[in-house]
């Protein structure tokens, strides 16, 4: 996979996955599931947040799978609707006519995936961050509250997701997709995530999906 | 966990955070002068946030006020400095204010005002204190830090 126009500072620590659990609820009706899938087979990344890191707009994935491309995708979902599939490590969105435009993103890591069906909320432009306790008490020197802008984790633009602390958002981290890194959020590259952003409307249904496999 | 349509579940946020910085080089003043605050000003609790541009400010200034609950305890030193934290380590170290023939005011190590570790002080009451990185690159990355102090 290559990024392009990226500009920072790697910092990697890869280790294979071969297995994974999840937590949904549907319904309901608490469902957990434990199996490795052909994409999570790959190699997940086990990768902290890094605040101050600069990661350009223009930064789109420009080969690869997680190139953001126009697929066939077959959905009764009307055109506008999000569909993510956590283990493939794609968000769709349904163009209608059986296609939708493909964008590689990053998910949440072992224990932070998850299922649903919620709707955008809210967007935002360049969005504010506020580290957890957790990265606070690692990174003591950290601002507790970092406006929005290039070195910021959160990216380029968010979509808030229903009422849940979740958002698909972009990062400052473009080499993290196509792995499981997240707390949960969905993450693309900048350049991708403007793009998604400028084509997805508040109110814009988002179906979460985890193939569960046993 | 607030529930939506069909989703019913959050799990606790955790992140594992990682930072390092490459340095650059900057020109340093090479003399110290007396500082024109005193450091022992910084001793206390303090909200911080942080902006890059200043559209941003009040509304960061607000929420360094809201960012109390956890706060960033200075203490005084064993010398004559503050105990704080420099760009990207996690470990405290005994700082002290400079300041320097042009002026300007510095927050950093016994070592010339504006080394590359330093920060530069903008603006400093008892209430408010702002400062960025001399470092261009590490100013770049973390951008203009507010210190609201806490009551």
């Amino acid at each position: 996979m290559h990024v392009k126009a990226y500009s920072g500072r790697k910092k990697l620590n890869l280790r294979a996955a071969v297995a994974f659990g999840l937590f949904s609820l549907a319904n309901g009706s608490l469902a957990f599931a434990q199996a490795p899938t052909p994409f999570a087979a790959q190699e997940t990344m086990d990768i902290g947040d890094e605040p101050g890191r600069i990661s350009t707009e223009e930064v789109v994935i420009e080969d690869g799978p997680y190139k953001r491309q126009l697929v066939s995708f077959r959905s009764s979902e009307p055109a506008g609707t999000i569909v993510i599939h956590t283990s493939e490590r794609f968000l769709y969105l349904v163009l209608g006519n059986n296609r939708a435009l493909r964008y590689g993103i990053g998910v949440g890591r072992d224990g932070f995936q998850w299922s649903g069906l919620v709707k955008v909320t809210r967007k935002a432009e360049w969005p504010d961050w506020t580290p957890p306790p957790e990265m606070i008490a690692r990174q003591p020197y950290l601002p507790r509250f970092m406006a929005g802008g290039p070195g910021n984790p959160m990216g380029a633009r968010a979509h808030y997701l229903g009422s849940t602390v979740y958002r698909i958002h972009g990062t400052n981290q473009p080499e993290t997709i196509g792995h499981a890194v997240s707390s949960g959020c969905f993450r693309l590259a900048n350049g991708d995530v403007i793009d998604l952003y400028s084509r997805v409307a508040v109110g814009a249904k988002v179906i979460i999906r985890h193939a569960a496999t046993l | 966990m607030r529930s939506d349509t069909c989703l019913k579940i959050v799990f606790a946020v955790l992140f594992v955070g990682g930072c390092s910085s490459t340095r650059t080089e900057v020109a340093t003043p090479a003399v110290a002068i007396a500082p024109a605050y005193a450091v022992d000003g910084l001793v206390g609790r303090w909200g911080v946030a942080s902006y890059r541009v200043e559209k941003d400010r009040a509304r960061t200034e607000a929420m360094a006020r809201t960012q109390c609950r956890l706060p960033y305890v200075i203490t005084k030193g064993p010398s004559d400095g503050v105990m704080m934290h420099v760009a990207d380590d996690a470990q405290l170290y005994e700082l002290t204010l400079k300041g320097s023939k042009d002026g300007k005011t510095y927050l950093g190590f016994d070592a010339p005002p504006g080394d590359p570790q330093d920060r530069e002080i903008l603006s400093f009451s008892d209430k408010v204190v702002v400062m960025q990185y001399a470092n261009p690159e590490t100013h770049a990355r973390y951008g203009t830090f507010i210190y609201t102090r806490c009551a």
